[in-house]
């Protein structure tokens, strides 16, 4: 459909580029994309400048709309776009700044398990993984919920789910606001939405979620290494889902609500995906209560996702997962809006910040780091594709003044599903995968196709450019040897 | 008369449907075709189908016919009904009325490949064109 961008933009550093607010009329603020030149090469190709210019239109933005180097073409928002706005100045908060999958995110779990005995049973424990972790379209899960519970669970988040037996209690302490966000509103959850996601705790998803098994392959940053657990030559797991049915039923009855909002409001939009009330209205507030309370679901989903892994483990290894040490390392949103304070021209304001396809990056010391890693900072978790790499960076100061405390989340594509599938025509990715030392399971025909490794750009590139830009630094590379996908 | 067909077109992340139709009406046909096409291939269970009345109402005609795509999701995600027909009796500006007919989907026999998340406003668009209408649609995977 849309073509190249054909607008403005200037470079500014090594790592930075300017679309300048003289773009467009309604632009309140420059749109700043991180990106070194070859990446910027591939951004320039489709519509997604256009949209960080675009979001740079919104009421009360502050700072600038800023895009990290996973960005790719979504809807309203850029995928890997961050815009904090001022409630205090008629600053919005747009549905489309999160996205359907609210507070999709990762969990990464690290083990003792040495990478040779991993290898040995890889196939075992793939096929183990997929068995016993629902995935896939309509994959139910194993624990069910009554509607009265699964209300509890919304407003408890993590915690009411480990108080069930589902996880430890250190795996609570290692989630990004301990898995559940005041201020969840059950009652602004839709009964649609509550039976989109009511036999869908504990299941994967299809699309780009994954549970991976990972060795750590390189250690750049011992310091916080040691601090993650994370041992050269030992096997990790990420986990990537999000909130299910039930956050895109909270993210599409939101949107449908705020049609109307920009006219009662009196604001300008130039795409209507980017429906959007003032933080501090009655609508705005509404969306606030429902985000948060799919926001709890999904951090129970990962954590219920946690459980299944550490039970398949257990049955491979033979040994419970405590004494394979499967510790939870961190687990961070990538699609959320929450209220944070920041330093806005000297003065200290609470700022809503958008994340859609963004991972919050705080520095050593901030006050929502774990006690664990206070000295080092926050684990900031960015899978890549299931043939290369992951990386575990870590928060640093300059994203807390740069990027309103924000790093990239992931490799982001550059194959659309339809251009990955006629790329994997007359070839078995699950072949390939595995001549490259990577068992892969997946539900659908397509989903291996649709996510090959060629459908996304290098992580290890746009890693280099938040390490460069120093947002976060690097910890430690993670190599794949076998994913399940729904 | 344009042909009632869809194709379904590249978009990063999801996916897209492009729809023609020789009335406002008869997009909604191709529309909800295109939308199983990307769920995969749905077989229904062969029994009889039961009948469901719409009533939307919107400010233009692509928002009514997302929200009738975002039902026709809604169904397929919360018991797995199909829509095997549809009957429109008003598809104006702002109002739309249609009874479709629902079939249970045999997910045995059918082959479910994606999961679409949602029906999004992104190029969502409906144009006159000289043999009658087309439309785009971007769903979220």
């Amino acid at each position: 459909m849309a073509g190249k961008y054909t607008g403005p933009v200037e470079q500014i550093d090594n790592c930075r580029w300017r679309i300048p607010r003289s773009y467009k009329p309604a632009m309140r603020v420059d749109g700043i994309i991180y990106a070194d030149s070859e990446l910027m090469e591939s951004i320039l190709l489709d519509q997604s400048p256009e949209q960080v210019a675009n979001v740079a239109t919104l009421p009360g933005v502050v700072g600038a709309s800023l895009a990290m180097p996973d960005i790719h073409w979504g809807y309203g928002f850029c995928i890997g776009g961050v815009a904090a706005t001022d409630p205090d100045e008629g600053g919005v908060i747009s549905p489309g700044g999160v996205g359907y999958d609210i507070n999709c995110g990762v969990r990464l779990v690290r083990t003792d398990i040495p990478a040779q005995e991993a290898r040995a049973r890889i196939k075992e424990l793939v096929d183990t993984l997929f068995r016993e972790v629902p995935c896939g379209v309509g994959g139910t899960g194993k624990v069910k919920f009554s509607q009265k519970e699964l209300r509890e669970l919304v407003t408890g988040g993590a915690p009411y789910v480990v108080a069930r037996g589902f996880g430890w209690e250190e795996d609570i302490a290692h989630t990004e606001a301990h898995g559940a966000l005041d201020g969840a509103q059950p009652d602004c959850v839709s009964n649609h939405a509550y039976e989109r996601g009511l036999d869908q705790v504990g299941t994967l998803g299809s699309g780009n979620h994954f549970i991976e098994v990972q060795v750590v392959e390189e250690v750049v940053d011992a310091q916080a290494a040691a601090a993650f657990g994370l041992v050269p030559g030992h096997i990790a797991v990420t986990i990537h889902s999000g909130s299910r049915g039930l956050g895109y039923q909270v993210c599409d009855d939101a949107i449908k609500e705020l049609r109307d909002a920009p006219r009662k409001y009196g604001i300008e939009l130039p795409d209507r995906q980017l429906v959007c009330a003032p933080v501090a209205s009655p609508e705005g507030q509404r969306y606030l209560g429902a985000m948060r309370a799919a926001a709890n679901y999904a951090w129970c989903n990962r954590q219920l996702l946690l459980h299944l892994t550490r039970k398949a483990f257990a049955q491979v290894f033979g040994s419970p997962a405590e004494r394979l040490g499967m510790r939870q390392v961190y687990d961070v949103a990538h699609n959320i809006a929450k209220l944070e304070p920041y330093e806005v021209r000297g003065q200290r304001r609470t700022l809503c910040v958008h994340r859609k396809g963004a991972t919050r990056a705080f520095p050593a010391g901030h006050p929502e780091v774990p006690p664990a890693y206070q000295e080092v900072g926050q684990p900031v978790l960015v899978p890549g594709d299931m043939g290369r790499a992951s990386w575990v960076l870590v928060g640093q100061p300059r994203a807390m003044d740069e990027t309103f405390g924000s790093c990239c989340h992931g490799a982001g594509r550059v194959l659309s599903r339809g251009a990955a599938i006629r790329a994997a025509k007359g070839r078995s990715i699950q072949q390939e995968l595995l001549r490259a030392g990577v068992v892969a399971r997946a539900r659908g025909r397509s989903g291996l196709d649709e996510e090959q490794p060629e459908a996304y750009k290098d992580v290890s590139r746009v890693v280099d450019v938040v390490h460069k830009l120093g947002i976060s630094t690097k910890v430690a590379r993670l190599r794949p040897i076998g994913v399940i996908k729904g | 008369m344009a042909a009632q067909r869809y194709e379904l077109f590249d978009h990063t992340a999801d996916v897209g449907v492009r729809v023609c139709a020789p009335t406002l009406a008869e997009l909604l046909g191709p529309a909800t075709a295109g939308l199983y096409a990307i769920i995969g291939r749905l077989v229904n269970d062969g029994r009889e189908a039961e009948s469901r009345e719409l009533e939307l109402g919107a400010d233009e005609p692509a928002l009514l016919l997302r929200d009738y795509l975002a039902e026709v999701l809604g169904l397929f995600e919360m018991g797995r009904r199909m829509v095997t027909a549809v009957d429109v009796r008003e598809f104006s500006q702002t109002r739309l009325t249609a009874t479709v007919q629902l079939q249970r989907v045999d997910v045995a026999a059918s082959s479910l490949e994606r999961e679409v998340k949602a029906v999004t406003y992104h190029e969502l668009r409906i144009w006159p064109v000289a043999d009658g209408y087309e439309a785009t649609y971007i769903v979220d995977i």
